[in-house]
């Protein structure tokens, strides 16, 4: 093989691992994260839930400004504090996991994945991607309202962590019961710690 | 009027589930009430509802989306059935069967996420259901009072085993239902000689009822054994009632045995464990 062919393949060859090993991978801890979400009820107050199953991976490449967030949420999982029907046909939680809401049976995932990371100086701003649920996929841009880095120490290696936030219309993926008492608007908030792999 | 539902959700529910269908459905029923095509107020009735609710979406093509394709469906091909109604018990035999069929595609996305021994017994319980819903309800196809209370009954107990099981959307689908079906049970209690269901209004009542029934228990809380008990209620408007009654007091006999059996489904929901 000639020279200038060998060269070029241990360039190719070299480029993209040279790339992958820039952006640091973060898992996300499940025990320190927590997917969450608020919707307006009747125009009095909002509702707060949660997803207790999850799982995600980060990554982030400060000098190339780049980096990643994908998401995985258990729908089944929805809890807002309420699912002690207590002497009533079934609790709110019940409800939300039927074909009205969330329809947990059919669709057991609801998943974000990220396509660009937006940087402001050295630091990320915002998630853009694209949101599955219910069989339907939309973009949706998760602002940072917080992303910051711990150093390694001692054992502990370095952890990064940060609060996206984002807004989402839940008619746009086919769940429309009970709009407008139960607002359309979702405010999603993904809170998520994970250490370096 | 919008400001006024927007703070009562249970009226609001009411209203698209029952009233409105109900309204709807008996318009249709008087403004064809003198040929057989005056069953299309059970679809008229439930159109009516999903209409007001959900509005008519078909992408992506959920179990619920099936169910609304399907109930849509349903009066076309009992349309077509009369072309062949000579060899009725064959045609009605041959629709049952597809009813059972057309249950496994709807939930066919669920029942692949289940495991095998699981997925069979699932997929077998609900083919053998709605096959059986369908043929008995079929076989009422000739007697419109007896057709029509099992109509109400069925979707009332249907709505009603379905808010008990956390959806709030097969509810107001079974009562849509029920409000269909009891507009031309009103509507035919004053006619010597109604038209007779005939498959389109059989077939739309049976498929419908077997499929919001299903999709309860596939996709919120309803205990199998609730389905067994629906199946009680087209067994009641079997029972004996003289034909040579007054049209008023056949229907109000028949919707009687119709209003028991529901309650026996629905006290089946109302005992289950963790009810």
């Amino acid at each position: 093989m000639p020279v200038l062919k060998r060269l070029s393949l241990a360039v190719l060859l070299a480029v993209p691992v040279a790339a992958h090993a820039a952006a640091d991978t973060y898992a996300v801890d499940p025990m320190h994260s927590s997917v969450n979400f608020t919707v307006d009820h009747l125009g009095l107050t909002n509702i707060y839930g949660r997803f207790n199953k999850f799982t995600g991976t980060f990554s982030v490449d400060k000098a190339a400004k780049t980096g990643s967030l994908d998401a995985s949420v258990d729908t089944v999982s929805v809890d807002t504090n309420e699912n002690d029907k207590g002497s009533r046909a079934r609790s709110r939680d019940e409800h939300l996991r039927s074909a009205d809401f969330f329809n947990a049976a059919e669709f057991p995932k609801m998943t974000f994945k990220s396509s660009k990371v937006v940087f402001s100086g050295d630091n990320p701003t915002a998630v853009e991607g694209n949101l599955t649920l219910l069989g339907v996929t939309h973009p949706l841009t998760l602002n940072l309202e917080r992303f910051k880095c711990n150093p390694a120490a001692g054992n502990a290696k370095e952890r990064c962590g940060g609060v996206a936030v984002g807004k989402l219309k839940r008619s746009d993926f086919g769940m429309k019961r009970g709009v407008p008492n139960i607002g359309d608007e979702i405010t999603l908030m993904l809170a998520f710690e994970g250490d370096k792999q | 009027m919008t400001e006024f539902f927007d703070s009562n959700p249970a009226l609001q529910a009411a209203f698209q589930g029952g009233i409105a269908p109900f309204v709807v459905a008996v318009v249709v029923a008087l403004a064809l009430a003198r040929t057989r095509f005056a069953w299309l107020a059970i679809l008229a009735a439930y159109a009516t509802q999903v209409a007001l609710s959900t509005g008519f979406s078909f992408t992506p093509l959920s179990a619920s989306r099936k169910i609304l394709l399907l109930s849509l469906a349903a009066p076309v091909v009992g349309i077509a059935a009369y072309a062949l109604e000579s060899r009725g018990r064959t045609i009605a035999y041959a629709l049952a069967a597809l009813a059972g069929l057309a249950a496994v595609w709807v939930f066919l996305g669920i029942l692949q996420q289940r495991e095998g021994a699981a997925a069979w017994s699932i997929g077998i319980g609900i083919v053998a259901f709605a096959a059986a819903l369908v043929a008995i309800v079929l076989s009422l196809r000739a007697d419109a009072a007896r057709a029509s209370a099992a109509g109400v009954g069925l979707g009332l107990a249907t709505g009603i085993i379905a808010l008990m099981s956390a959806s709030v959307g097969f509810m107001t689908a079974g009562i849509s239902v029920a409000a269909g079906a009891g507009a031309l049970l009103l509507v035919n209690a004053f006619r010597r000689a109604p038209p007779s269901p005939g498959f389109l209004g059989t077939l739309s009542i049976g498929l419908m009822i077997a499929l919001f029934a299903e999709g309860t228990l596939m996709l919120a809380k309803l205990p199998w054994y609730a389905l067994a008990a629906l199946l009680l209620v087209p067994l009641a408007v079997r029972l004996p009632v003289r034909d040579d009654m007054a049209p008023v007091a056949r229907a109000a006999i028949l919707f009687a045995y119709a209003m028991l059996a529901a309650l026996v489904p629905i006290a089946a929901v109302w005992i289950a464990p963790g009810s």
